[in-house]
């Protein structure tokens, strides 16, 4: 919380719209179209930003639509701010949680001005004009007041779609894939508008997105979901370091399975040395052969081989180049080696298919599971 | 866009001035009733009939209207209701609402006639109810039911038209987002704010059209009205136009006006309200009418009762009843069905061979000349029938040469063209579309023969839309009646024709054979092309080139 608590001292508009999201033993049945949920325990902190990422057809978009009210549960409960909104005998319609919501389309209504758009839920408020102008300003949009949404372009008009949803002031902003129609260039713009935004106004969210660099960008904390199941949740480092099984793992990001052997309780050995080992889970149990995690930009191409890196007290691995991808920035590898096939990132672009090559291991701690090759 | 000069089918180039002096010509054809009309209002001096035609110009105006506005409601609810919401039985409404574009408005409202005269369902139902011979509460006895007048007419015309409103706006639901309506709710509004707020403005485009077709169809209505002595002025130009034709070319010039200024309301009402295609999504709407959702499927399967049920009921008594005692002459149902199709089929045929140029043109080198040709297509549209009939025979009896063609197929199907060619222009545009530029040039590339090529490329790609087009124009014309009442052939029955001489005597049993013929022939054409694509896309059927 420490970003969002820095970024809020300052700012110009604190209007901090806090809320408790609790989801308890949320399930939703079967129903044509739309992915099953099964005992998802959630719990959102006030003012924290939560992703939601899974891959499409996880169940992330029918939970943000069963927090909205637009989706009935079968069973379990859901608490808004300290109110039970969803539970047995209990459900409130959607416009009576406070609840705000973003859509993947935008979903502005196409016959309204910007401005009308955003005052949509202003009805009866006494001075909606002004704060119109308020949130015209936060979104960076003074001078479309009286445009139609026809006239915006993509990243225009998700920020009002964003400002119309927060005009009445939600206790929590719900985001659906809200910036999957972008094309790239803009949907990073807009991310990190959003992001401004949000801390800005201090507000709870749930963001639902697909996109893994979303969901670390976005997110104080990131929920993994597959199968109508929350795998995991943590903030994003933990996320991306300690992931609970191999599937998060290769999900959140290019992941490299070595076989190693437990060295007592905190080391495993690998072809790549001695790594520490993160404190297991409470209940593993393993010996002898284990699956280690290793990033592939945790290796490391040694130029000139071994000979140049006396002293490290880490092995290199002589390897083979299978295939080479170029990126750019910098070129993922695929090589063999240690009798095994795996991936190294390299800023190093000059080696081709074909080429021999060391590669040494440079990271932290390593996350290790019992070995298995169902799971995934 | 410029066709490419590899295009295939080298006149139909449509940078290729044949084409152009074609479709010129196409344009001036279907422009020539109404410029005739015109002269010879003016040469009558016709306006001495204006005191004749005030009266019945204020009744078409305020039956056209208010059957608009029923038409407009019934349609626009119930074409988002099925489309959109948790209504029981929604699936079945969704099918059987359309269908009551399968009566002809005079056939629909004979139906009626016949159920309410003595021997009738209706009339025996109501006998069953009560006595109708015994005077209620001390005042008249309630005798048969008779159907005149306004009220009738309004009934069984919207019942009969609202489906030229239901069938767009159920397109249009289909595409609108979900999202749109769940923002609403989420910003605070109630379902039915919803409805009005943020659905209406969306389905306008829709609603619009179709009401424009309403009306249209109301101001051309020719055999309902008269059945139920209901004088518009569609009854006056038929009634006197032997007797006065200078009051018959008022009413009839009266009559375009009042269709062009409509037609003109219309597209500077619909130019503000553009759709915003980003707002679609396949993300559906769906909404929980909650506990209304009974009475809604009770209403619409009432409508359902009184468009589709009652009438067809109707028919079916007359005919069991005429066949089992042996009054129906079957013997002159095979020529009138014989006589329908062909001039139906014939119709169809040249309607798409004189249309596919004018698409050509339209889709492929848009200009202002363009524009005024398809305006000039969409006029024959515009006009009613029995306008386009009475200039076409005045236009045969008082031209040197053409006398012949007086109540001759030719003159009949050359107003059919004119009248139903805009229902093929939309269809026969989407079929030029079908064969895109590239498609064209690598064709042309790959298959050297023009002829060839046209059979193994266009003419594959470009099917669909022609039989769509042509599907649509047989249709219309199995259902039409004034012109054919004017123009056809002595002794040329068709299954029309037939059915309004049965019930203008009286001989309900004669013509519901034939009523029910008519309406299984419709009833598949109107599956087959205007439900059954409406379903699939939203572009096709009448008006909405």
């Amino acid at each position: 919380m420490t970003k969002r608590d820095a970024s809020r001292q300052g700012s110009v508009e604190a209007d901090p719209m806090f809320a408790k999201v609790s989801l308890a033993e949320v399930s939703v049945g079967y129903e044509p179209g739309r992915p099953v949920l099964h005992h998802v325990d959630l719990s959102i902190e006030p003012g924290e930003i939560l992703s939601l990422l899974g891959p499409s057809g996880c169940g992330k978009s029918t939970l943000l639509r069963a927090i909205a009210g637009l989706q009935p549960l079968s069973s379990g409960s859901i608490e808004i701010g300290g109110v039970t909104v969803d539970g047995p005998g209990v459900h409130y319609e959607p416009h009576r949680r406070r609840v705000g919501m973003v859509f993947q389309d935008g979903a502005l209504f196409p016959h309204l001005t910007v401005s009308e758009n955003i005052e949509f839920g202003l009805r009866g408020v006494d001075d909606a004009s002004s704060r119109v102008a308020e949130l015209l300003k936060i979104v960076e949009l003074e001078g479309f007041a009286d445009r139609r949404p026809d006239t915006l372009s993509g990243g225009q008009r998700q920020r009002v779609a964003l400002a119309r949803a927060l005009a009445p002031r939600p206790s929590v902003l719900l985001l659906d894939e809200p910036f999957s129609a972008l094309d790239p260039g803009m949907r990073v713009q807009l991310r990190r508008d959003v992001r401004r935004i949000l801390s800005q106004v201090g507000i709870t969210a749930i963001v639902v997105t697909h996109d893994q660099d979303e969901a670390f960008v976005l997110g104080d904390r990131v929920a993994v979901m597959r199968d109508g199941r929350v795998r995991q949740i943590g903030p994003s480092t933990e996320l991306y370091d300690r992931p609970d099984d191999r599937w998060v793992a290769e999900f959140v990001g290019e992941a490299n399975l070595i076989t190693g052997v437990l060295q007592g309780d905190a080391e495993v050995s690998t072809a790549f040395g001695l790594h520490a080992v993160h404190a297991p889970q409470p209940g593993f149990e393993a010996e002898g052969q284990v699956d280690v995690l290793i990033r592939p930009e945790h290796l490391v191409v040694v130029p000139g081989g071994p000979a140049t890196h006396e002293g490290s007290d880490r092995p290199t691995v002589r390897v083979h180049v299978e295939s080479a991808e170029y990126f750019g920035h910098d070129v993922l590898y695929e090589v063999t080696g240690a009798d095994q096939l795996f991936s190294v990132r390299s800023t190093d672009t000059s080696l081709s298919p074909g080429d021999a090559a060391f590669v040494r291991y440079v990271g932290p701690p390593v996350q290790i599971w019992r070995r298995s090759t169902t799971e995934g | 866009m410029r066709a490419a000069s590899a295009g295939s089918f080298q006149w139909l180039a449509a940078d290729r001035p044949p084409l152009k002096a074609f479709v010129v010509a196409v344009a001036v054809a279907f422009a020539l009733p109404a410029a005739y009309i015109l002269l010879r209002t003016f040469q009558v001096g016709a306006l001495s009939g204006l005191s004749d035609t005030l009266a019945p110009t204020g009744r078409s105006v305020i039956l056209a209207v208010t059957v608009s506005a029923a038409a407009a409601a019934i349609g626009t609810f119930f074409g988002w209701a099925v489309t959109s919401s948790d209504t029981p039985s929604i699936g079945a409404l969704r099918t059987v609402l359309p269908l009551a574009l399968v009566l002809p408005s005079f056939v629909g409202a004979a139906a009626y006639l016949a159920a309410f005269a003595p021997g009738g369902i209706l009339h025996e139902a109501l006998s069953a109810l009560v006595d109708l011979n015994v005077s209620l509460f001390g005042g008249e006895p309630l005798g048969p039911i008779r159907l005149r007048g306004f009220w009738p007419s309004w009934l069984f015309l919207t019942l009969f038209t609202f489906p030229y409103v239901l069938l767009p706006v159920m397109a249009r639901a289909r595409s609108l987002s979900g999202s749109l309506h769940e923002s609403a709710l989420l910003l605070g509004r109630s379902q039915f704010e919803t409805f009005f707020a943020v659905t209406v403005p969306q389905l306008r485009p829709a609603i619009l059209s179709g009401t424009l077709l309403v009306f249209l169809y109301t101001l051309s209505e020719f055999g309902a009205v008269q059945l139920l002595g209901y004088d518009t002025l569609t009854r006056v130009v038929f009634a006197s136009f032997l007797a006065d034709q200078g009051v018959s070319f008022l009413a009839a010039a009266i009559l375009m006006l009042l269709a062009v200024v409509v037609v003109l309301i219309e597209r500077s009402v619909e130019s503000s309200s553009r759709p915003d295609a980003r707002a679609d999504s396949s993300h559906g709407a769906h909404v929980s009418l909650g506990r209304s959702r009974w009475p809604v499927a009770l209403l619409g399967w009432t409508v359902v009762l009184f468009a589709l049920v009652v009438p067809v009921t109707s028919f079916l008594l007359w005919a069991a009843r005429g066949l089992v005692d042996g009054r129906v002459n079957l013997g002159r149902l095979p020529p009138a069905m014989f006589n329908t199709a062909a001039a139906g089929l014939v119709t169809a045929a040249c309607t798409i061979m004189v249309m596919v140029p004018v698409a050509t043109l339209s889709i492929r080198s848009r200009s202002r000349l363009t524009a005024v040709c398809t305006t000039a297509v969409l006029t024959g549209f515009a006009l009613p029938g029995v306008v386009l009939a009475l200039s076409m025979v005045f236009w045969t009896l008082n031209t040197p040469g053409f006398s012949w063609m007086y109540q001759t197929l030719p003159a009949l199907i050359a107003v059919y063209i004119v009248h139903f060619g805009a229902q093929a222009l939309g269809s026969a545009e989407n079929a030029v579309r079908a064969v895109p530029a590239n498609v064209r040039e690598s064709a042309s590339l790959l298959e050297p023969q023009l002829l060839r090529r046209f059979g193994r490329v266009q003419l594959p790609l470009m099917r669909p839309g022609l039989i769509s087009g042509a599907g649509l124009v047989l249709l219309s014309t199995v259902k039409e009646l004034p012109a054919t009442l004017l123009l056809a052939p002595i002794g040329f029955d068709t299954l029309a024709t037939r059915i309004w001489s049965g019930y203008a005597e009286g001989f309900y049993a004669e013509t519901a054979v034939p009523a029910l013929v008519l309406l299984a022939v419709s009833g598949v054409l109107t599956w087959l092309f205007v439900i059954r694509s409406g379903f699939r896309s939203r572009t096709e059927g009448p008006g909405q080139s």
